[in-house]
C-alpha cells in the first residue's frame, strides 16, 4: 500500500516558487492500476518522481506499507529503489554499451545477487516477454516496442512489488503500445501495483484507479 | 555491487573507448617510465659508487702521507731532504699496540718510470708485502703465479707481480710469466698478474690493475730501507706512502681510527698524513645517492603529477558523457557508494595499468642509457632495477589514481539522480 500524506512538491526556477504538487494525501492499495494523467507541466512526472524517490518532498509523508520513506539515508532509497520499485521510462533508458541480457541484470548486480542466478533469471524475464534468443542484442538493435518490453524485463528483474510507468507507450506506434499495455495488465493480474503517467485517455480503461493532476491538484477518480 | 562486477563494469567501460584509456593513461606511462629509469640508474650509480669503496675493503683504514705544505721540516730533515709522511716508527707502533689490527700493509711507491721499449708508461711501481692481495679486493691470476716473496732473498733474482693492464701495455699479448721488466736499473722477473676491479685504486691512489707490485723487503734490499726521493719533489721523501689496515671487527673501526689518529697527531710534528674510510666513504656515498635520488625522482614526480591531472580531466570528461547512465544506475538502485566505486576503480584500473606499461618502458629506457653510453664508451652509467623500485612505482601508480580519481568519482556519486537521468 502506498501512502501520500499532505504530501506537497515547490521548486524554485527563476526566485519564482513553482507549486509542482499542492498539498495532496491519497492511499493507493496494493495491487491497484492507477494511471495517472493531465496536461504538460500539471505535475505528473513530479508525482512519479515522488513515488520512485528521485526527488524527496517538501512538505509530508509518503508511506510504502506503513514505512516512512521520504527521508531516508542514501543506502536506504537506493535499496527500495532496487528491491521494492521497478521504473519504466518513455525513452527506455537502456545502456545502448550492454547487451539486452546486461541490461537486465544491471539492478539485481546492485542487489548481490549471484552472477549465474541473476543471468538465469534475466533470460527467464526475457523469454516471458518475448524476447527469448536476442539476449546478446544491443538495444540499437532492436524495435522501441522491443526496447520497452526489456526495460519492462529490467524493471521485474528484483521481482518489485510496484512498477512505476512515465509514459511507457509515448515513444511506440498505437499497435505496440496496446501490446506494452497488455503487458501492465497481466502484471497486474499477477499482484504487481502499477501507477503510470500517460497522455493517452484511452489506457484509463486499463486502470482500477484514475488520477487526475492540474498545477499540482490531484483529483482522484 | 560485486567487486567481480565492479571488474566487468569497469572492462567494459574502458574497452568501449580503447584510445581515449590509452591516451588517458600515456601522462601516467611517462610518469611511471621516468621515475623507474631514474631509480635504475640513480641504484646502479649508487652500486658502481659502492662497489668501487668497498672494492678498497669494508673493514680497511687506509692512511697515506700528505706532503705537508707549510715549509717548516727541519724537525724531521735527513741529509737535507725533508721527510714527511708515515714512518718505519709508526709501522712497529701499530702493529705491537692496536688490538683491533688483523693486518697491517706498508705501500711505498718506487719513484722511477717505467718504459715499455722506449716508450714511457704511466705504470706505477710500489713496493709492498704479499698480504695487501688479502686486503684488496682482487684475484691473482694464472696456476704458475709464485708467491710473492717477502723475505729478502737477496738480489739474485728479484721478482715482482704486474697489473693486467700494466702486463698488456708491457708486453702486449704475450705471455707476461717469466718475462723481464727493467725497474730503475734492476731487473725483475713477472711472477704472477693482478686483476683487480676496474678503475679500483689503491688508497685511492694507484689503479689496481696498472701498478707492479715489488715485494717490500726486496724493494728495501735494492733502493734503501727507508727513504726514497719522492718524483718531482727530490728535496722531500716520506718512509710509506700508504698503510693499509684491516680491522678484526667493524664494529671497533671508529674506535680504532680515532686511536690511530691520537697516536699519529701526537708523533708526527706536523699533519703530514690523511685517513681514507672506506666504511665511512660508503656510508657519505649512500647519503649522497639517497639526496639525488630524491632530487631525481622529485622531477619524475612532476611528470607524474601532469598524468595524474590528465586521468582527472578524462574522468570528468567521462563522467560528464556518462550522466545519464549514472541517473539510470541510480535509479535502478545504485547507491552513491556503488557509483563511487565505479568510477574510482576506473581510475585505478587505469593508473594500474600505466604504471605496469611505465615500469616496462623505464626498464627499456634505463637498459638503453646505459647501452647508449657504453657504445659511446662511458661505463659509468649502468641501470639496476630492484623490485622494490617497481613495487614502489606501481603503488605510485595507484595511488595517483586514487587520489585524481577520487574528485571526478565523488562528483559523480553525488550527482542528483534526476537531473542526471534527464541529462541529454
Amino acid at each position: 500500500m502506498i501512502e501520500l500524506i499532505n504530501l506537497s512538491k515547490q521548486y524554485t526556477a527563476g526566485g519564482v516558487v513553482i507549486d509542482a504538487l499542492r498539498q495532496t494525501t491519497l492511499t493507493i492499495p496494493e495491487g491497484a492500476f492507477l494511471t495517472v494523467m493531465g496536461p504538460s507541466g500539471s505535475g505528473k512526472s513530479t508525482m512519479l518522481n515522488l513515488f520512485g524517490l528521485l526527488i524527496q518532498p517538501t512538505t509530508g509523508t509518503y508511506k510504502i506499507n506503513g514505512r516512512a520513506v521520504s527521508s531516508l539515508s542514501d543506502n536506504a532509497t537506493s535499496r527500495i529503489r532496487n528491491q521494492t520499485i521497478g521504473m519504466i521510462f518513455q525513452s527506455f533508458n537502456l545502456l545502448a554499451h550492454l547487451t539486452i541480457l546486461e541490461n537486465v541484470c544491471l539492478p539485481m548486480q546492485y542487489a548481490r545477487i549471484r552472477r549465474s542466478e541473476m543471468r538465469r533469471r534475466a533470460k527467464a524475464l526475457l523469454d516471458r516477454l518475448g524476447l527469448e534468443g536476442r539476449y546478446g542484442s544491443r538495444p540499437t538493435q532492436l524495435s522501441g516496442g522491443q526496447c520497452q518490453r526489456v526495460a519492462i524485463a529490467r524493471a521485474l528483474a528484483n521481482n518489485p512489488p510496484v512498477l512505476l510507468a512515465d509514459e511507457p507507450t509515448g515513444n511506440l506506434d498505437e499497435k505496440t503500445g496496446i501490446e506494452v499495455m497488455n503487458i501492465f495488465t497481466e502484471l497486474n493480474r499477477d499482484g504487481k501495483t502499477i501507477i503510470l503517467v500517460t497522455h493517452n485517455p484511452s489506457y484509463e480503461r486499463y486502470a482500477s484507479h484514475r488520477i487526475n493532476i492540474h498545477d499540482g491538484t490531484v483529483t482522484l477518480t | 555491487m560485486s567487486l567481480f562486477e565492479t571488474i566487468l563494469t569497469v572492462y567494459a567501460s574502458l574497452t568501449r573507448h580503447f584510445i581515449r584509456a590509452f591516451l588517458a593513461m600515456l601522462g601516467i606511462v611517462l610518469g611511471i617510465a621516468a621515475v623507474v629509469a631514474m631509480l635504475a640508474i640513480s641504484e646502479g650509480g649508487k652500486r658502481g659508487v659502492i662497489d668501487q669503496i668497498k672494492a678498497q675493503g669494508i673493514d680497511n683504514i687506509i692512511v697515506r702521507s700528505v706532503e705537508p705544505t707549510t715549509a717548516n721540516a727541519s724537525a724531521t730533515a735527513t741529509r737535507g731532504i725533508k721527510m714527511f709522511g708515515l714512518t718505519k716508527a709508526d709501522f712497529e707502533h701499530i702493529e705491537n699496540t692496536f688490538a683491533n689490527v688483523a693486518k697491517l700493509v706498508p705501500i711505498r711507491e718506487i719513484s722511477t718510470e717505467i718504459y715499455a721499449g722506449q716508450v714511457k708508461t704511466d705504470i706505477t711501481p710500489i713496493a709492498t708485502t704479499a698480504e695487501l692481495f688479502d686486503l684488496i679486493s682482487c684475484t691473482i691470476m694464472d696456476s704458475r703465479t709464485k708467491p710473492f716473496r717477502d723475505a729478502n732473498e737477496g738480489l739474485m733474482m728479484p721478482t715482482c707481480y704486474a697489473g693486467i693492464d700494466a702486463a698488456i701495455k708491457l708486453f702486449g699479448h704475450r705471455e707476461p710469466l717469466g718475462k723481464t721488466i727493467e725497474i730503475g736499473g734492476t731487473s725483475f722477473t713477472v711472477t704472477g698478474l693482478v686483476e683487480g676491479l676496474n678503475q679500483v685504486r689503491i688508497g685511492g691512489q694507484y689503479n689496481i690493475n696498472n701498478a707492479i707490485y715489488i715485494p717490500l723487503a726486496m724493494a728495501d734490499t735494492i733502493w734503501g730501507n727507508t727513504v726514497r726521493a719522492r718524483r718531482g719533489t727530490a728535496a722531500s721523501a716520506t718512509e710509506f706512502d700508504i698503510f693499509y689496515l684491516k680491522v678484526k671487527d667493524l664494529a671497533g673501526l671508529s674506535d680504532t681510527v680515532d686511536r690511530l689518529k691520537n697516536y699519529l697527531a701526537t708523533s708526527h710534528a706536523e699533519n703530514d698524513y690523511e685517513f681514507q674510510v672506506p666504511y665511512e666513504l660508503m656510508h657519505a656515498a649512500e647519503k649522497t645517492q639517497r639526496i639525488f635520488t630524491l632530487v631525481m625522482t622529485s622531477i619524475a614526480a612532476i611528470s607524474l603529477l601532469v598524468g595524474g591531472i590528465g586521468i582527472m580531466n578524462i574522468m570528468l570528461a567521462n563522467i560528464f558523457e556518462r550522466t545519464r547512465e549514472i541517473g539510470i544506475r541510480r535509479a535502478l538502485g545504485a547507491t552513491k557508494r556503488d557509483i563511487l566505486v565505479q568510477f574510482l576503480a576506473e581510475s585505478m584500473v587505469l593508473t594500474f595499468i600505466g604504471g605496469a606499461l611505465g615500469a616496462g618502458l623505464g626498464i627499456v629506457t634505463a637498459h638503453s642509457a646505459e647501452w647508449v653510453a657504453r657504445m659511446n664508451g662511458d661505463m659509468t652509467i649502468q641501470a639496476v632495477v630492484t623490485s622494490e623500485s617497481i613495487i614502489i612505482s606501481l603503488i605510485v601508480a595507484v595511488v595517483t589514481g586514487i587520489t585524481f580519481g577520487t574528485y571526478p568519482a565523488w562528483k559523480a556519486a553525488n550527482l542528483d539522480p534526476l537531473l542526471a537521468l534527464r541529462h541529454e
